[in-house]
């Protein structure tokens, strides 16, 4: 190869090898100066197509002008390998400056600066790395950096991976993965695409490598190294490396992106901060983000003290949430709160799974919307530092409010769902702990077409079918019921049958403002929906559906309530009409069905029938499962009422509450607690206690 | 020269119990300042900017007595030794997002906080 001409450029000398190819000097012979020139191995995978896309590619990255990125001067081919003319850096890579021991924190701070500054710049011109690592960042004798083969590492296949790499890919099969395996975030190794924040990990890596001198994710396989990365918390860095830098690591190596910095920018301007010397704070020492999990301790609050066999009302309002504790006779109760001062609370839920039962919520202010948990029935609270709900950048998008908490299925103990506004799925697949959003459902073609009800545009209502682990609905206001059968990655509407009156095609395809659904889940292919104007029933998971509003004073309204043991008792709260929202007639009135919807029957004894203009809300109703069952209401003007028979005969266990948003209920049993907010298929195919009861949630807590 | 962060009641949870905290900076912009407020107090940031990197609708930050919000939000310009205030807007409720209007500079934020100091206790007592 020496002595060879490339385009308009000599080989002079071979400066090294790496995965990619062979790195020359030469001298560009029309413009009198040194340049460097890779020529990538000629790789039997590497289509002609590829071979193409890395050409365009390259192109692409020459044009990142930026006195970080080295430039990439001209691209070509020969003898069907491809060589790429760039920029000569005179210079170390920092892989060989660091080998053994970190450096300076002055030198990681000024050389992590402008890495960043570097991806920066590309990402804003949707050019993503893929392959940063130390041995692809050059320091010149002056301290400045340049970061080598942007966006080159895309398309070469194989041919780009370093040794570990190749094992990993072996093991792969080679599936388009590439990058080095050290420096791969979790979301590669899942399988997903990289995108600018997988760029973002591999920075806190580089920052980690250098302030420690060997690699956060270690191990002597491939697999070792994977599994590390997935699962392990790289040892913290203590002194000399400075708090800051080591809080910025950490943030760069959170294992979802989205719980990532989001921008590069970000980082650039966090590593400045540290290395004004910032701060200037007495406890400027103290490290944050390795403080214990963050918990807030409500002491002037007053608590109700649980224990077995107690029974729990979870009443969220718009102000804030109170549990009440009675016993299985559900007569006298317990007040404790208010939890959340001046916090609304949309959503509440009680999780029997794990060896204690925990308590989740929604909280929302002025300062954002949180999900929190209790493991001690409110005494304290997470208030995370970090929202663990949270929409990925490259949604646009900012979470408004959680509408709806759903525990997973007993078999899933550290599953959770979260429905939300804008209207969105998220999931967590260890109890709560991280969060993700389901993109089959976010990148469906329907949702910009999706339009806010008077709430907002919000996904309210998520329902799992017991008896297959791959079905399951959701409701949006406005855009109708959408359900899964593959977990979640396609979805398809299931509006059949469902009026939108709003529309002049009164039956399309999504769009309908669905305000809840229910099903019983002994009947899993029944479900019963109250709509903005309409009340349905499906025989057949929601492929379509019949109105059943035969004989209820308006067919409007919110909630909708089954029974726990028959699949044929529904229980609603008509209000008279979207434009006034309140009982009909100054009646407040519990509507029963007992024929699965053929009539309707009024229930109120003991609800108030005079002047009583109430409005019961989507979630603040709800049915426990004991015998005979008992069902709680909450009313837009803080009324709390409880019926023990059925729905009966009711009364009212508290007044003056702020708004009710959200009742839910619970018996709690054997030192940990049974959700009974949701009917059980049957005494006899109810799962066993210790079925419900998972040994593997996780214990640790955010 | 330092600037001066004022801490508003409800985030003192996050920046141990301060209400002030003083950041060393020189000629960045808001965003750099609350990155370096952030960067010590991690807590800080989801509840001042949305996780898309916006000031929260009901959040105002002032340089001075000045919104930000009017001049060139984040990526204004904080001279040296500025006084930093996160304040809460004030607004009659969920519904009334659209049409809110009432700013309050620091000077009646400090008047509000007295007339309201009960308020503010019982926030307090809350965290």
């Amino acid at each position: 190869m020496i002595g060879q001409v490339l385009g308009h450029c000599r080989i002079t000398a071979m400066i090294g090898e790496g995965g990619m190819g062979v790195v020359y000097r030469a001298y560009d012979e029309v413009l009198h100066r040194d340049v460097a020139v890779k020529v990538v191995k000629k790789d039997a995978r590497l289509e002609a197509s590829a071979g193409q896309n890395l050409l365009h590619e390259a192109r692409a990255s020459s044009s990142l002008a930026h006195p970080n990125i080295c430039t990439i001067y001209d691209v070509g081919e020969t003898d069907g390998d491809l060589y790429i003319v760039m920029e000569l850096v005179e210079g170390k890579s920092l892989q060989t400056l660091t080998s053994g021991s970190g450096l300076p924190s002055e030198s990681i701070l000024r050389y992590g600066i402008q890495i960043a500054s570097a991806l920066s710049r590309a990402h804003d011109r949707g050019i993503i790395h893929r392959d940063l690592k130390t041995s692809n960042v050059v320091a010149t004798p002056e301290g400045l950096v340049k970061v080598l083969d942007f966006g080159l590492a895309k398309r070469v296949g194989g041919g780009a991976l370093d040794a570990p790499t190749l094992s990993f890919s072996t093991l792969q099969g080679a599936s388009g993965v590439s990058g080095t395996l050290p420096y791969m975030a979790p979301e590669i190794l899942r399988g997903e695409s990289a995108d600018a924040r997988s760029d973002l990990w591999a920075l806190g890596v580089v920052l980690y490598e250098l302030a420690a001198g060997r690699l956060p994710f270690e191990g002597r396989t491939g697999f070792e190294i994977s599994a590390a990365i997935m699962r392990e918390i790289p040892k913290p860095l203590g002194p000399p490396v400075p708090p800051g830098l080591w809080a910025i690591i950490q943030h760069c190596l959170a294992k979802e992106p989205a719980q990532r910095y989001q921008r590069a920018s970000e980082i650039q301007a966090a590593l400045e901060a540290v290395q004004s010397g910032a701060i200037v704070s007495p406890d400027a020492a103290a490290d944050p983000s390795v403080a214990p999990p963050r918990t807030t301790i409500l002491h002037s609050v007053r608590h109700v003290h649980v224990k077995k066999g107690d029974f729990l009302l979870l009443v969220g309002t718009t102000k804030g949430a109170f549990i009440l504790r009675s016993n299985l006779q559900r007569r006298r109760w317990e007040v404790g709160g208010p939890y959340f001062h001046g916090h609304a609370v949309y959503a509440l839920a009680y999780d029997p799974r794990g060896d204690q039962p925990r308590i989740w919520a929604s909280t929302s202010s002025y300062w954002g919307t949180l999900l929190r948990s209790s493991d001690d029935f409110g005494k304290s609270w997470t208030n995370p530092q970090q929202a663990p709900i949270r929409f990925p950048s490259d949604t646009g998008v900012s979470l408004k409010n959680i509408w709806q908490i759903t525990p997973g299925r007993p078999e899933e103990p550290d599953v959770l769902y979260c429905g939300v506004e804008p209207a969105a799925l998220f999931e967590s697949r260890d109890a709560g702990e991280t969060w993700s959003l389901v993109r089959g459902l976010f990148d469906h073609p329907h949702r910009p077409r999706w339009v806010p009800g008077n709430g907002g545009l919000a996904l309210h209502s998520v329902v799992l079918d017991p008896s297959n682990q791959q079905r399951m609905y959701v409701a949006i206001s406005s855009g109708g019921v959408y359900r899964t059968e593959d977990g979640g990655r396609t979805w398809t509407a299931q509006n059949r049958g469902i009026r939108a009156m709003f529309r002049p095609d009164k039956y399309p395809e999504f769009g309908q403002c669905v305000h809840k659904i229910a099903m019983h889940p002994s009947r899993p292919e029944r479900l019963f929906l109250q709509n903005h104007w309409g009340l349905y029933r499906s025989d057949n998971f929601a492929d379509s559906w019949v109105d059943i509003a035969n004989g209820v004073p308006s067919d409007f309204g919110f909630v909708v309530v089954m029974h726990p043991r028959n699949p044929d008792w529904v229980y609603v709260v008509p209000v008279e009409s979207d434009q006034f929202r309140c009982t009909c007639d100054g009646h407040l009135r519990v509507y029963r069905t007992r024929n699965g919807g053929a009539s309707w029957e009024p229930l109120s004894r003991g609800l108030p029938q005079k002047q009583a203009y109430e409005t019961v809300l989507r979630d603040a109703m709800i049915a426990d499962c004991l015998d005979p069952a008992g069902f709680y209401l909450g009313t837009r003007s803080g009324q709390l009422f409880a019926s023990g028979d059925d729905g009966k005969t009711w009364q009212r266990i508290m007044e003056g509450l702020p708004s009710i948003t959200c009742v839910r209920c619970a018996v709690v049993e054997n030192g940990s607690g049974a959700a009974i907010s949701a009917p059980k298929a049957s005494r006899a195919a109810a799962p066993s206690k210790s079925a419900t009861r998972s040994p593997s949630r996780r214990s640790t807590r955010r | 020269m330092p600037l001066l962060f004022h801490i508003p009641g409800a985030l003192r949870e996050f920046t141990a119990g301060r209400s002030a905290v003083k950041i060393e900076h020189s000629g960045g912009t808001v965003y750099h300042a609350l990155t370096a407020l952030c960067a010590l107090y991690p807590g800080v940031r989801d509840r001042v900017l949305t996780e898309q990197g916006q000031v929260r609708q009901h959040i105002n930050i002032f340089i001075g007595n000045e919104d930000v919000r009017y001049t060139g939000g984040l990526a204004t310009t904080v001279p040296d030794g500025s006084e930093i205030s996160i304040v809460p807007a004030v607004s009659g409720g969920k519904r009334s997002e659209q049409s809110f209007s009432g700013i309050a500079g620091p000077e009646s934020l400090s008047q509000r906080s007295q007339r309201h100091s009960s308020a503010n206790s019982a926030v307090k007592s809350c965290y």
